[in-house]
Protein backbone atom coordinates (compact mmCIF):
# COMPACT_ATOMS: atom_id res chain seq x y z
CA UNK A 1 0.00 0.00 0.00
CA UNK A 2 2.70 2.42 1.11
CA UNK A 3 4.83 1.49 -1.90
CA UNK A 4 1.87 1.79 -4.29
CA UNK A 5 1.24 5.36 -3.16
CA UNK A 6 4.83 6.26 -4.05
CA UNK A 7 4.17 5.94 -7.77
CA UNK A 8 1.54 8.69 -8.26
CA UNK A 9 3.36 10.82 -5.67
CA UNK A 10 6.55 10.61 -7.70
CA UNK A 11 4.60 11.44 -10.86
CA UNK A 12 3.09 14.48 -9.18
CA UNK A 13 6.50 15.59 -7.90
CA UNK A 14 7.86 15.44 -11.45
CA UNK A 15 4.82 17.33 -12.81
CA UNK A 16 5.21 20.12 -10.22
CA UNK A 17 9.03 20.22 -10.31
CA UNK A 18 9.11 23.84 -11.52
CA UNK A 19 6.19 25.04 -9.41
CA UNK A 20 7.34 24.23 -5.90
CA UNK A 21 10.65 24.88 -4.22
CA UNK A 22 12.24 22.07 -2.20
CA UNK A 23 14.53 24.58 -0.47
CA UNK A 24 12.17 27.20 0.84
CA UNK A 25 8.46 27.42 1.66
CA UNK A 26 8.15 30.37 -0.68
CA UNK A 27 9.19 30.16 -4.31
CA UNK A 28 12.34 32.28 -4.86
CA UNK A 29 10.44 34.45 -7.34
CA UNK A 30 7.99 35.41 -4.57
CA UNK A 31 10.57 36.51 -1.99
CA UNK A 32 12.01 39.98 -1.76
CA UNK A 33 14.85 41.10 0.47
CA UNK A 34 14.60 44.25 2.59
CA UNK A 35 17.25 45.88 0.42
CA UNK A 36 15.45 45.08 -2.85
CA UNK A 37 12.16 46.26 -1.35
CA UNK A 38 13.70 49.60 -0.39
CA UNK A 39 14.79 50.03 -3.99
CA UNK A 40 11.19 49.73 -5.19
CA UNK A 41 10.26 52.93 -3.32
CA UNK A 42 6.76 54.24 -4.00
CA UNK A 43 5.97 51.59 -6.57
CA UNK A 44 5.32 49.15 -3.75
CA UNK A 45 2.60 48.87 -1.09
CA UNK A 46 3.61 47.43 2.27
CA UNK A 47 1.20 45.01 3.92
CA UNK A 48 1.57 44.16 7.60
CA UNK A 49 0.26 40.63 8.24
CA UNK A 50 0.93 40.71 11.99
CA UNK A 51 -1.69 40.98 14.74
CA UNK A 52 -3.37 44.35 15.39
CA UNK A 53 -1.45 45.04 18.62
CA UNK A 54 1.93 44.44 16.93
CA UNK A 55 0.91 46.73 14.06
CA UNK A 56 -0.25 49.40 16.51
CA UNK A 57 3.07 49.15 18.35
CA UNK A 58 5.19 49.84 15.28
CA UNK A 59 5.19 49.15 11.55
CA UNK A 60 6.85 49.99 8.24
CA UNK A 61 5.92 53.62 7.41
CA UNK A 62 2.87 53.67 5.14
CA UNK A 63 2.13 49.98 5.67
CA UNK A 64 -1.46 48.78 5.68
CA UNK A 65 -2.62 46.24 8.23
CA UNK A 66 -4.09 43.10 6.69
CA UNK A 67 -4.17 40.03 8.90
CA UNK A 68 -6.14 36.81 8.69
CA UNK A 69 -8.09 37.46 11.90
CA UNK A 70 -9.84 40.49 10.41
CA UNK A 71 -9.42 39.58 6.74
CA UNK A 72 -12.96 40.43 5.58
CA UNK A 73 -12.86 43.77 7.37
CA UNK A 74 -9.35 44.83 6.32
CA UNK A 75 -9.26 43.60 2.72
CA UNK A 76 -11.58 46.34 1.37
CA UNK A 77 -9.41 48.97 3.10
CA UNK A 78 -6.34 47.53 1.42
CA UNK A 79 -8.02 47.31 -2.00
CA UNK A 80 -9.00 50.98 -1.71
CA UNK A 81 -5.32 51.88 -1.53
CA UNK A 82 -4.06 49.36 -4.06
CA UNK A 83 -3.57 50.41 -7.67
CA UNK A 84 -2.84 48.21 -10.72
CA UNK A 85 0.88 47.85 -11.43
CA UNK A 86 1.89 48.35 -7.82
CA UNK A 87 3.98 45.68 -6.16
CA UNK A 88 2.73 44.31 -2.85
CA UNK A 89 5.22 43.43 -0.12
CA UNK A 90 3.78 41.38 2.74
CA UNK A 91 5.65 40.96 6.00
CA UNK A 92 5.16 39.38 9.41
CA UNK A 93 7.33 39.41 12.52
CA UNK A 94 10.37 37.29 11.60
CA UNK A 95 11.85 34.62 9.39
CA UNK A 96 9.91 31.85 11.15
CA UNK A 97 6.40 33.33 10.95
CA UNK A 98 3.80 32.10 8.47
CA UNK A 99 1.33 34.97 8.45
CA UNK A 100 2.98 36.82 5.53
CA UNK A 101 3.00 33.66 3.45
CA UNK A 102 -0.67 33.00 4.19
CA UNK A 103 -1.74 36.58 3.48
CA UNK A 104 0.31 36.67 0.26
CA UNK A 105 -1.30 33.41 -0.81
CA UNK A 106 -4.80 34.71 -0.11
CA UNK A 107 -4.12 37.96 -1.95
CA UNK A 108 -3.07 35.97 -5.01
CA UNK A 109 -5.87 33.44 -4.80
CA UNK A 110 -8.86 35.28 -3.37
CA UNK A 111 -8.17 38.85 -4.49
CA UNK A 112 -6.61 37.63 -7.77
CA UNK A 113 -3.68 40.03 -7.39
CA UNK A 114 -0.29 39.50 -8.99
CA UNK A 115 3.10 40.94 -8.02
CA UNK A 116 2.67 39.87 -4.40
CA UNK A 117 5.96 39.32 -2.57
CA UNK A 118 6.94 38.14 0.90
CA UNK A 119 9.61 40.09 2.74
CA UNK A 120 12.47 37.78 3.66
CA UNK A 121 13.08 37.93 7.40
CA UNK A 122 9.93 39.98 8.00
CA UNK A 123 9.74 42.95 10.35
CA UNK A 124 13.04 42.00 12.05
CA UNK A 125 14.89 42.16 8.73
CA UNK A 126 13.29 45.50 7.85
CA UNK A 127 14.28 46.95 11.22
CA UNK A 128 17.85 45.73 10.78
CA UNK A 129 18.04 47.32 7.34
CA UNK A 130 16.40 50.64 8.15
CA UNK A 131 17.32 51.63 11.69
CA UNK B 1 -40.63 -45.40 22.62
CA UNK B 2 -39.38 -45.54 19.11
CA UNK B 3 -42.32 -43.53 17.94
CA UNK B 4 -41.65 -40.86 20.56
CA UNK B 5 -38.05 -40.45 19.52
CA UNK B 6 -39.11 -40.32 15.90
CA UNK B 7 -41.50 -37.53 16.72
CA UNK B 8 -38.91 -35.55 18.67
CA UNK B 9 -36.14 -35.74 16.06
CA UNK B 10 -37.73 -33.40 13.47
CA UNK B 11 -38.46 -30.87 16.23
CA UNK B 12 -34.79 -30.81 17.17
CA UNK B 13 -33.83 -30.33 13.51
CA UNK B 14 -36.20 -27.43 13.17
CA UNK B 15 -34.76 -25.80 16.30
CA UNK B 16 -31.18 -26.27 15.14
CA UNK B 17 -31.89 -24.98 11.64
CA UNK B 18 -33.72 -22.00 13.15
CA UNK B 19 -30.71 -21.22 15.32
CA UNK B 20 -28.41 -21.53 12.27
CA UNK B 21 -30.66 -19.13 10.35
CA UNK B 22 -30.69 -16.65 13.25
CA UNK B 23 -26.91 -16.86 13.50
CA UNK B 24 -26.55 -16.34 9.73
CA UNK B 25 -28.83 -13.30 9.84
CA UNK B 26 -26.87 -11.92 12.80
CA UNK B 27 -23.63 -12.57 10.94
CA UNK B 28 -24.95 -10.86 7.81
CA UNK B 29 -26.18 -7.88 9.81
CA UNK B 30 -22.82 -7.52 11.51
CA UNK B 31 -21.04 -7.87 8.14
CA UNK B 32 -23.22 -5.14 6.61
CA UNK B 33 -22.58 -2.91 9.64
CA UNK B 34 -18.79 -3.23 9.37
CA UNK B 35 -18.91 -2.75 5.61
CA UNK B 36 -20.83 0.50 6.14
CA UNK B 37 -18.12 1.66 8.57
CA UNK B 38 -15.50 0.64 5.96
CA UNK B 39 -17.22 2.74 3.30
CA UNK B 40 -17.78 5.76 5.56
CA UNK B 41 -14.12 5.82 6.65
CA UNK B 42 -12.93 5.20 3.10
CA UNK B 43 -15.11 8.09 1.93
CA UNK B 44 -13.62 10.40 4.56
CA UNK B 45 -10.04 9.50 3.62
CA UNK B 46 -10.68 9.61 -0.13
CA UNK B 47 -12.26 13.05 0.29
CA UNK B 48 -9.34 14.17 2.47
CA UNK B 49 -6.84 12.92 -0.12
CA UNK B 50 -8.67 14.43 -3.09
CA UNK B 51 -8.97 17.88 -1.47
CA UNK B 52 -5.17 17.95 -1.37
CA UNK B 53 -4.63 16.67 -4.91
CA UNK B 54 -7.42 18.51 -6.73
CA UNK B 55 -8.57 22.09 -6.45
CA UNK B 56 -12.05 21.36 -5.08
CA UNK B 57 -12.68 24.67 -3.30
CA UNK B 58 -15.16 26.05 -5.85
CA UNK B 59 -16.92 22.71 -6.26
CA UNK B 60 -17.37 22.33 -2.50
CA UNK B 61 -18.55 25.94 -2.16
CA UNK B 62 -21.13 25.42 -4.93
CA UNK B 63 -22.31 22.15 -3.40
CA UNK B 64 -22.66 23.84 -0.01
CA UNK B 65 -24.83 26.53 -1.63
CA UNK B 66 -26.81 23.81 -3.49
CA UNK B 67 -25.82 25.22 -6.89
CA UNK B 68 -25.63 21.99 -8.84
CA UNK B 69 -25.35 23.55 -12.31
CA UNK B 70 -22.28 25.54 -11.25
CA UNK B 71 -20.95 22.43 -9.50
CA UNK B 72 -21.15 20.50 -12.78
CA UNK B 73 -19.25 23.30 -14.53
CA UNK B 74 -16.64 23.17 -11.72
CA UNK B 75 -16.31 19.42 -12.23
CA UNK B 76 -15.53 19.98 -15.91
CA UNK B 77 -12.90 22.60 -15.05
CA UNK B 78 -11.26 20.63 -12.26
CA UNK B 79 -7.53 21.22 -11.95
CA UNK B 80 -4.70 19.92 -9.77
CA UNK B 81 -4.21 21.71 -6.46
CA UNK B 82 -0.84 23.21 -5.73
CA UNK B 83 1.06 20.88 -3.37
CA UNK B 84 2.66 24.01 -1.90
CA UNK B 85 -0.56 24.69 -0.02
CA UNK B 86 -0.57 21.35 1.80
CA UNK B 87 3.21 21.51 2.26
CA UNK B 88 2.68 24.88 4.00
CA UNK B 89 0.04 23.24 6.18
CA UNK B 90 2.53 20.56 7.25
CA UNK B 91 5.27 23.13 7.67
CA UNK B 92 3.03 25.15 10.01
CA UNK B 93 3.40 22.38 12.60
CA UNK B 94 7.15 23.14 12.74
CA UNK B 95 7.97 19.48 13.24
CA UNK B 96 9.76 18.57 10.02
CA UNK B 97 12.00 20.66 7.75
CA UNK B 98 10.53 22.16 4.56
CA UNK B 99 11.88 19.52 2.10
CA UNK B 100 10.23 16.79 4.19
CA UNK B 101 6.97 18.80 4.22
CA UNK B 102 7.10 18.93 0.42
CA UNK B 103 7.76 15.18 0.15
CA UNK B 104 4.88 14.46 2.55
CA UNK B 105 2.61 16.83 0.64
CA UNK B 106 3.15 14.73 -2.48
CA UNK B 107 2.97 11.38 -0.72
CA UNK B 108 0.33 11.56 2.07
CA UNK B 109 -2.75 12.30 -0.09
CA UNK B 110 -2.04 9.25 -2.27
CA UNK B 111 -1.33 7.12 0.78
CA UNK B 112 -4.72 8.15 2.20
CA UNK B 113 -6.50 7.33 -1.06
CA UNK B 114 -4.80 3.97 -1.60
CA UNK B 115 -5.36 2.92 2.01
CA UNK B 116 -9.01 3.98 1.75
CA UNK B 117 -9.37 1.88 -1.40
CA UNK B 118 -7.86 -0.98 0.60
CA UNK B 119 -10.80 -0.64 3.00
CA UNK B 120 -13.34 -0.59 0.18
CA UNK B 121 -11.96 -3.62 -1.67
CA UNK B 122 -10.67 -5.38 1.45
CA UNK B 123 -7.29 -5.54 -0.26
CA UNK B 124 -4.29 -5.55 2.13
CA UNK B 125 -6.98 -4.71 4.65
CA UNK B 126 -5.01 -4.90 7.90
CA UNK B 127 -2.15 -2.93 6.37
CA UNK B 128 -4.58 -0.23 5.22
CA UNK B 129 -6.14 -0.03 8.69
CA UNK B 130 -2.71 0.13 10.31
CA UNK B 131 -1.55 2.95 7.99
CA UNK B 132 -4.71 5.00 8.49
CA UNK B 133 -4.68 4.49 12.27
CA UNK B 134 -1.00 5.42 12.48
CA UNK B 135 -1.51 8.55 10.37
CA UNK B 136 -4.45 9.65 12.55
CA UNK B 137 -2.43 9.06 15.74
CA UNK B 138 0.56 11.01 14.38
CA UNK B 139 -1.65 13.85 13.20
CA UNK B 140 -3.50 14.01 16.54
CA UNK B 141 -0.21 14.14 18.44
CA UNK B 142 0.99 16.84 16.03
CA UNK B 143 -2.04 19.08 16.62
CA UNK B 144 -1.75 18.59 20.38
CA UNK B 145 1.97 19.48 20.21
CA UNK B 146 1.15 22.53 18.08
CA UNK B 147 -1.48 23.64 20.57
CA UNK B 148 0.89 23.19 23.51
CA UNK B 149 3.57 25.20 21.67
CA UNK B 150 1.05 27.94 20.94
CA UNK B 151 1.22 27.53 17.16
CA UNK B 152 -1.73 28.76 15.15
CA UNK B 153 -2.18 25.88 12.73
CA UNK B 154 -4.23 25.72 9.58
CA UNK B 155 -3.94 22.04 8.74
CA UNK B 156 -6.04 21.88 5.57
CA UNK B 157 -6.66 18.21 6.32
CA UNK B 158 -10.00 18.41 4.53
CA UNK B 159 -9.08 21.30 2.27
CA UNK B 160 -10.68 24.65 2.98
CA UNK B 161 -13.60 22.88 4.67
CA UNK B 162 -11.44 22.30 7.75
CA UNK B 163 -9.38 25.48 7.57
CA UNK B 164 -11.21 27.25 10.36
CA UNK B 165 -11.91 24.26 12.56
CA UNK B 166 -11.16 24.80 16.20
CA UNK B 167 -8.71 22.67 18.17
CA UNK B 168 -11.50 20.69 19.95
CA UNK B 169 -13.22 20.08 16.59
CA UNK B 170 -9.98 18.70 15.14
CA UNK B 171 -9.42 16.55 18.18
CA UNK B 172 -12.98 15.21 18.32
CA UNK B 173 -12.99 14.34 14.60
CA UNK B 174 -9.66 12.55 14.84
CA UNK B 175 -10.65 10.59 17.92
CA UNK B 176 -13.93 9.51 16.34
CA UNK B 177 -12.08 8.33 13.22
CA UNK B 178 -9.48 6.54 15.35
CA UNK B 179 -12.16 4.76 17.40
CA UNK B 180 -13.90 3.62 14.20
CA UNK B 181 -10.59 2.39 12.72
CA UNK B 182 -9.73 0.46 15.88
CA UNK B 183 -13.22 -1.04 15.99
CA UNK B 184 -12.75 -2.27 12.41
CA UNK B 185 -9.36 -3.67 13.33
CA UNK B 186 -10.72 -5.65 16.27
CA UNK B 187 -13.83 -6.81 14.40
CA UNK B 188 -11.59 -8.09 11.60
CA UNK B 189 -9.23 -9.82 14.05
CA UNK B 190 -12.20 -11.43 15.84
CA UNK B 191 -13.64 -12.67 12.56
CA UNK B 192 -10.30 -14.19 11.58
CA UNK B 193 -10.08 -15.85 15.00
CA UNK B 194 -13.53 -17.41 14.59
CA UNK B 195 -12.68 -18.66 11.10
CA UNK B 196 -9.44 -20.24 12.30
CA UNK B 197 -11.32 -22.05 15.10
Amino acid sequence: MAALALLPAAGEAIYFRDKISWRSAIAPSEIVTAEQARGWGDTAIWVDARQDDEFANDHVPGAISLNEDRWNELLPQFLAVWAPGKKIIVYCSSLSCNASREVAHRLRKEAQLSDVFVLEGGWEAWLKNNR
Amino acid sequence: MNETSNVQRPTLNVESSASVTTSTIKHQKSYIFWRIIDFVLAGIFIFAGLTKILDLDRLIADLQQIQFVSALADLRNLSLASPAEFASGIDNFKIVPWPVSVALAFYLPWLEIFSALGLVFRFLYRGALAILSASIVVFTLAIIAAKVRGLDITCGCFGHASQHWSFPAHLATNLAILVALLALFFAHARKRGIRQQ
